[in-house]
């Protein structure tokens, strides 16, 4: 497995990968659905997969002495190493919008969504999203990908949509603030225990799809 | 002795294709071309072999051993390459063979830059700076570093010119005198002429004949259906276009 995300990281990952980890500095942008930033993180994994069908990748990875379970696996564990950077890196400018700037004019007066624990929450769920529609989606042949991409890109902005809008019902206005930590606490807790589930799951999928199809 | 390879009742169903059942063995030190028009199954077959593609039946077993079950086993001792196919057109070789050697146990440095020089392939290079020639040698250099017993080779000589078909041609004498067994496809019979000892036959996706080349060329010309390979080939396979064309 580690020779696997060694040719992952070296061989088949796309620059664009690691470069648009750099939209997790949208946390920071007023005024902005910044939710919107966890797009784009997934738009940068989605390169490396562009860039794996180009170099024919995955028929090299098939031909090498290991199991295909894992060509899989090594795919699924590069895109939640690029997820969780991004997200660690979105928490740390979160926390920085929680306490340091929380009375900075622009966010006070801010119409849109806020960086809070809820927001952290809500890109776990746009990963989430991204690993059940396109990478499962994508070992159905291993090959295409618009059609899982496409999937994606319709149910992430749609979910940006809903969890903009969120707040704005009667009662939920504390999921954009700094207040009720516990209760934000315990989504951002249920939206990371959804990632882990919706991950293992569709990479399960993945293993079985990839396993039957012929290249 | 036990075949290096052996395929039997090998079958793969399309809904527009039928291959088999086909059915060969390879042993060591010999060199097994298979032939066939474009189209006639020759492909299918190699990636079934190597699992790339799943026979709908049929049996492999490399070394003596099942292929399902010892994937990974076979794969150590077992090269492919194909063709002039590039894998990362756009990395530095030295990457790619550096990568590629950590899957492999008994990967031999030594043998691969022995093999880099021999073929004249700068390591600096990315393969898509590379000509088609180059690119089947780069591939046949990475199957060799790891010592490879068999080598499975997808049409290695297709689009290459004819001074580097000859060099490949060579190096395959070369690599049966050491040893290893290759089975290689090809639609360019002449090559099988210059290095074969078996040959097997596949037309639209129907074995036709597998076994001694020699013995192959000797029946046909007794039946009088071919001197060579090629003739043999037109013999079975030239379809009347003129009489096609005129209905």
């Amino acid at each position: 497995m580690k020779s696997l995300l060694t040719k992952e990281m070296k061989l088949a990952a796309s620059p664009l990968s690691y470069l648009f980890l750099a939209f997790a500095a949208m946390t920071l942008i007023p005024g902005y659905p910044i939710l919107v930033g966890a797009f784009f993180v997934c738009l940068g994994i989605f390169q490396s997969f562009q860039a794996c069908r180009e170099s024919n990748d995955i028929l090299y990875t098939v031909l090498l002495p290991m199991e295909k379970a894992n060509a899989v696996r090594a795919k699924y564990i590069f895109v939640c190493f690029i997820e969780l950077t991004a997200l660690a890196l979105a928490a740390i400018l979160t926390a920085v919008r929680m306490t340091l700037l929380r009375d900075a004019a622009p966010y006070a007066s801010n119409p849109m969504m806020n960086a809070n624990l809820v927001y952290l929450g809500y890109i776990a769920l746009i990963y989430a999203e991204f690993n059940v529609l396109f990478l499962s989606g994508f070992f159905r042949t291993a090959y295409k990908f618009a059609k899982p991409f496409v999937s994606f890109i319709i149910v992430s902005m749609l979910t940006v949509g809903v969890c903009e809008a969120l707040h704005h019902f009667p009662g939920l206005t504390f999921l954009n603030g700094c207040e009720r930590l516990p209760a934000q606490t315990a989504i951002l807790l249920c939206c990371l225990a959804v990632y882990a589930l919706a991950t293992a799951l569709s990479c399960r999928r993945a293993i079985c799809r990839f396993e039957i199809i012929d290249l | 002795m036990t075949p290096l390879l052996e395929v039997r009742g090998l079958r793969k169903e399309y809904s527009s294709f039928s291959l088999g059942p086909v059915s060969f063995s390879v042993d060591a030190g010999s060199i097994m071309g298979f032939i066939g028009r474009n189209g006639a199954g020759k492909t299918t077959t190699l990636k079934s072999i190597l699992n790339i593609v799943h026979p709908t039946g049929g049996e492999i077993r490399y070394f003596g051993m099942d292929i399902r079950g010892n994937e990974r086993a076979v794969k150590q001792r077992v090269g492919f390459a194909g063709g002039a196919v590039d894998y990362y057109p756009r990395k530095r070789i030295a990457d790619i063979l550096a990568v590629t050697g950590r899957f492999y146990e008994n990967w031999d440095e030594a043998a691969l830059r022995k093999y880099l020089d021999a073929f004249s392939i700068d390591p600096a290079k990315t393969p898509r700076e590379l000509s088609e020639g180059m690119k089947v040698k780069l591939n046949l250099a990475m199957a060799l570093s790891h010592r490879a017993e068999l080598l499975i080779l997808d049409e290695p000589t297709s689009g290459l010119d004819p001074v580097s078909r000859e060099e490949l041609l060579d190096i395959f004498g070369y690599l049966r005198d050491q040893g290893a067994a290759i089975l290689f496809s090809t639609h360019i019979t002449s090559d099988l002429d210059k290095c074969a000892d078996h040959i097997t036959y596949i037309r639209q996706g129907q074995l036709i004949s597998s076994g001694r080349l020699d013995t192959f060329l000797e029946e046909h010309r007794r039946q009088g259906t071919g001197n060579d390979l090629e003739e043999i080939m037109v013999h079975y396979e030239k379809e009347d276009f003129r009489e096609k064309l005129a209905d």
